[in-house]
């Protein structure tokens, strides 16, 4: 079975909608630290995603 | 000064040295330094991006992916919907520390691409190396298909189709002016009464709509008549601003959520979890409802600015913060005492700082004329309330103290000085120009709101709440005086007006035949021959820009459409048109003069040297010019050194500058605006002095091509204002500020040491109490030394925070070309 | 003219002009085609007298400099 975005330590679901949410990142880039977000459905295939990191 | 000698040093000595970055860094608070060292530079440094920064693919994926789906939609319905997909699915964060939030691009280190706008922009991406996300072979790809959707459906595309084609090809040409006609790029005045006089949230306004549509509805299902046919299109307009308003509200949860999770998940720092907590809440009251806090009251502000720059390329960024925010200071610092003045300094401190990440991609000639920084964001300060009292206050000096702690290039500062300001408030603007910053520049108040009357007919009340539309042209905030198109794209490069009545109408530059054919200048007998050609080529390029401007406004909400913008302009949410429509608005036009004062120099040479003493004939003048000076410098130092220069005191060469502005004014008259409204004149510069050295052919003034033109507006040719301040001041008080033209830019540069102390103070004073008597409606100051500036050439990486005037606008002067920084170092420096 | 720097001889009008930063002066900045040295020439005498480096300006300082522009308005 693939891999799922919900599985991952990054995954926040929305409480409105368990079946979205976000994808939550800690940067550090040469000037900042920063989260950074972007919206994911739960269900969405993470088995190619770089920064997978089961829960 | 190295930064390890500088911390050795104390705040007293490096007064002394005038080493104020190094000041600022000691007296500000830790989270203030962490966020200012914090930011991406977007500003190109000459004409290049800084290494890291990177084009933001993001949005334009989002939009065109949207705005390909709905094609069936009209206009403004279409991108609201497109626009709504970026605002739900763009990347977000929160840096470490903030308070505020909202950026237009998916990380800090991004520039947004407005592709939508123009394919020759787009074009340029290709030429640029380094901006490009890694991989770049993938990102180029994405590029060019996105390229090859919008090819044909930019909105200068569209408008080219419409344009006469001379028309087009002269005003694209570059020779005779810049800017796109089209609310695409340039910028918006915010509807601030609506909104914030108004005390409205979003969803106060989603409520007006319902209500507008209700009403449109029952008509179109009534009585039949030609009346109820324009609100089949305005039903559908209302229906794109209340569907992206929508959207800004979800957006700001977005934000909400993510300081929620942080707080909850990764923050350990008691402390920072309640500034999450806070953030929240803020993002979760505004843009939805109106703003409680004095925080939440910046996080509106900013996040409609951030949402109109994800709709269009806005190059100003035309606010008065310290007017429309102080209801919420005053209630939190003052009243209820929510906050300490010192919290509320992090908050306006970082308010600016906000503004200065802010950066979008720009084609290599808009980052040549203005170089070092993204746009001319020039905040008002100052200034009076409608009543006619004085407006200063509290916030109003938290935004000066601020500005010496931040050292932001951008935003600056522009004071509307007026004879009510307090001694007390007087001192934080001199503060600010003695610590180098070259902001506030200074206007006069009851003269712009007197010129703002005469020009474009504003109600008094309506002309006191003005503000920089972008570096100088005022405009008021209220709902049919602001303004929501860059309309100054008639930018004129009026140089090119004796150019071309000296070569009969060609441009040897560009090698065409641009403006008409006015006359062999071989032939002329006497200066009124040269004059009549003159304004003929005047009234040509003036003319040709404001007619492609014209067209474009009138076309731009079929070509392009502001559905978020509409939805904040209490004309356009009442109308159910596009806020860029002309109805409903008085109209304030002003057709940008650079390179102004080389028309009356090269004029008064001319008449000097050939008609009046005949020491030279026509003939050998234009052989000189058309080999531009070469072989003839001992000639050309006659026309610099032996004719009459702007800005001495002068009448023969004042007595012209008035003339060709009275000619010029009449002109302005003549043009009409799609509202109907006047054209006046607005001499100004930014760096296109620069920019147009290598297009502006030799001139009698002496100048030759490559040469950099005069610093700009009314400004005397750097080191040309031989006989002191006054004379400056009495020349430029020749000038009719109210009718001569909408505005009148006048750079000085001050002795950094004569300016020190008390007596630095007083004697400042004493020069604006001249510069108030004569009449004149701006004045801006360069107040850092020769020594400084060389140092800083000599050695950047040292000098990285020196900050300089460049015209309407601050750069920090390491980010400038090399000639450039010698044209600032070159002005004159006044004794006063 | 002969370049300062690589000794590269030709017509003046041979350097390529760049700009004069102060234009009531005869010192302009030109660009020497051999060794791409930034020259200051003088164009009265048609001569390179040296070459321009980061922070120097053979054209003098700021008007008003040496003591600042004197107020010499009636």
């Amino acid at each position: 079975m693939a891999t799922e975005c919900k599985e991952c330590k990054s995954f926040f679901p929305m409480n409105e909608n368990p079946e979205k949410g976000d994808c939550v990142q800690r940067v550090v880039d040469p000037r900042q630290a920063y989260y950074k977000a972007r919206p994911v459905d739960a269900g969405a295939d993470a088995s190619k995603c770089g920064t997978f990191s089961k829960k | 000064m190295a930064a390890e000698a500088a911390k050795d040093l104390s705040i007293q000595e490096l007064e002394k040295e005038g080493q104020w970055w190094w000041i600022a860094e000691k007296k500000r608070s830790r989270r203030l330094d962490y966020l200012r060292k914090a930011v991406w530079k977007k500003g190109a440094l000459g004409g290049n991006y800084a290494p890291g920064i990177k084009v933001d693919l993001e949005m334009p994926t989002l939009f065109t992916n949207m705005y390909n789906w709905w094609k069936y939609d009209p206009p403004m319905l279409r991108r609201a919907k497109a626009l709504a997909h970026v605002l739900d699915n763009i990347g977000i964060f929160i840096t470490d520390q903030a308070q505020l939030v909202g950026y237009f691009g998916s990380m800090p280190n991004t520039i947004a691409w407005r592709l939508d706008g123009a394919s020759i922009v787009n074009e340029e991406l290709y030429n640029e190396p380094g901006i490009m996300p890694e991989p770049e072979e993938e990102s180029l790809k994405k590029v060019a298909e996105l390229n090859s959707y919008w090819s044909g459906n930019t909105a200068v595309d569209k408008l080219a189709r419409v344009l006469d084609p001379e028309d087009a090809v002269k005003f694209l040409s570059g020779a005779i002016g810049w800017g796109a006609p089209t609310s695409a790029y340039g910028y918006s005045g915010k509807d601030y009464e609506y909104i914030f006089a108004g005390r409205r949230g979003f969803l106060d306004i989603i409520e007006e709509i319902d209500a507008n549509i209700e009403g449109a509805e029952d008509r179109t299902m009534g009585m039949p008549g030609p009346d109820i046919l324009p609100l089949y299109e305005r039903l559908q307009n209302w229906d794109a601003m209340k569907l992206i308003l929508e959207a800004a509200i979800r957006y700001a949860g977005r934000y909400a959520r993510l300081a929620r999770t942080i707080a909850e998940n990764f923050e350990t720092d008691p402390k920072r979890k309640e500034e999450l907590i806070r953030l929240a809440e803020s993002c979760e009251t505004v843009p939805a409802h109106a703003p409680q806090t004095f925080q939440q009251s910046l996080q509106y502000d900013h996040f409609i600015q951030i949402i109109c720059r994800l709709e269009a390329h806005e190059g100003a960024w035309p606010a008065r913060p310290d007017y429309y925010h102080w209801p919420m200071y005053d209630k939190d610092v003052n009243i209820e005492k929510n906050i300490t003045g010192e919290e509320a300094m992090d908050l306006v401190g970082e308010f600016m700082i906000r503004a200065y990440e802010v950066g979008g991609f720009g084609p290599r000639w808009a980052r040549e004329g203005l170089q070092g920084i993204t746009g001319t964001w020039v905040w008002t300060l100052g200034g009076v309330n409608q009543d006619g009292s004085d407006a200063c206050n509290d916030l109003t000096l938290a935004f000066l103290k601020a500005a010496r702690l931040v050292r932001v290039s951008n935003p600056t500062f522009g004071f509307r000085w007026h004879p009510k300001v307090s001694d007390k408030i007087m001192r934080e603007v001199f503060e600010c120009i003695r610590h180098g910053l070259g902001y506030p520049s200074i206007r006069n108040d009851p003269l712009l709101i007197q010129n703002s009357m005469h020009w474009h007919g504003h109600p008094l009340e309506e002309a006191r709440t003005w503000v920089h539309q972008a570096c100088m042209s005022p405009c008021p905030t209220t709902k049919h005086g602001v303004q929501p198109m860059r309309m100054a794209s008639a930018t004129a490069n009026c140089a090119k007006m004796v150019e071309y009545a000296l070569h009969n109408g060609y441009d040897h530059v560009v090698q065409m035949q641009m403006g008409p054919r006015t006359g062999d200048a071989r032939k002329y007998t006497d200066f009124e021959q040269l004059f009549s050609a003159w304004v003929q080529q005047m009234e040509w390029i003036m003319n040709t820009l404001v007619r492609t401007v014209n067209l474009g406004r009138f076309k731009d909400p079929e070509f392009y459409g502001r559905p978020f913008l509409s939805a904040t302009y209490e004309r356009a949410v009442e109308s159910g048109l596009d806020a860029v429509s002309p109805v409903g608005e008085r109209g304030n036009c002003w057709v940008t003069f650079f390179t102004w004062v080389e028309n009356a120099d090269s004029l008064a040479a001319v008449k000097k040297l050939v008609f009046d003493e005949k020491k030279y004939t026509m003939t050998q003048l234009m052989d000189a010019l058309e080999a531009n000076w070469e072989g003839c410098e001992k000639m050309r130092l006659d026309f610099v050194n032996g004719a009459p220069k702007w800005g001495n005191d002068d009448d023969y060469v004042d007595d012209l500058m008035i003339r060709c502005l009275r000619e010029v004014a009449r002109h302005s008259r003549e043009m009409k605006c799609p509202c109907g409204n006047s054209w006046p004149a607005l001499p100004e510069n930014v760096s296109g002095n620069i920019h147009y050295a290598s297009i502006v052919g030799a001139l009698p003034n002496g100048r030759r091509l490559g040469d950099a033109l005069y610093d700009g507006g009314i400004s005397p040719g750097p080191g040309l204002d031989k006989n002191g301040p006054s004379a400056v001041l009495k020349s430029c008080g020749k000038i009719d500020h109210v009718g001569d033209g909408r505005a009148f830019l006048l750079n000085q540069r001050l002795s950094p040491t004569q300016m020190a102390g008390e007596k630095g103070y007083q004697l400042w004073k004493a020069y604006m109490r001249t510069w108030a008597d004569l009449g004149l409606d701006h004045v801006q100051f360069n107040m850092v030394s020769d020594e400084t500036l060389r140092a800083a050439q000599k050695d950047p990486e040292k000098y990285q925070e020196v900050i300089v005037r460049v015209a309407g606008y601050s750069a920090h002067f390491v980010d400038i070309s090399r000639k450039t920084q010698d044209n600032i170092i070159q002005r004159t420096i006044q004794g006063i | 003219m002969k370049c300062t720097e690589c000794g590269f001889e030709a017509p003046v009008q041979n350097f390529r002009y760049l700009y004069n930063a102060r234009i009531d002066a005869s010192i302009s900045l030109r660009q020497c085609p051999q060794c791409q040295a930034r020259l200051a020439v003088d164009e009265l005498a048609g001569e390179a007298t040296q070459k321009v480096g980061d922070g120097e300006a053979p054209w003098g300082k700021s008007a008003g400099i040496e003591g600042l522009a004197e107020d010499n308005a009636s």
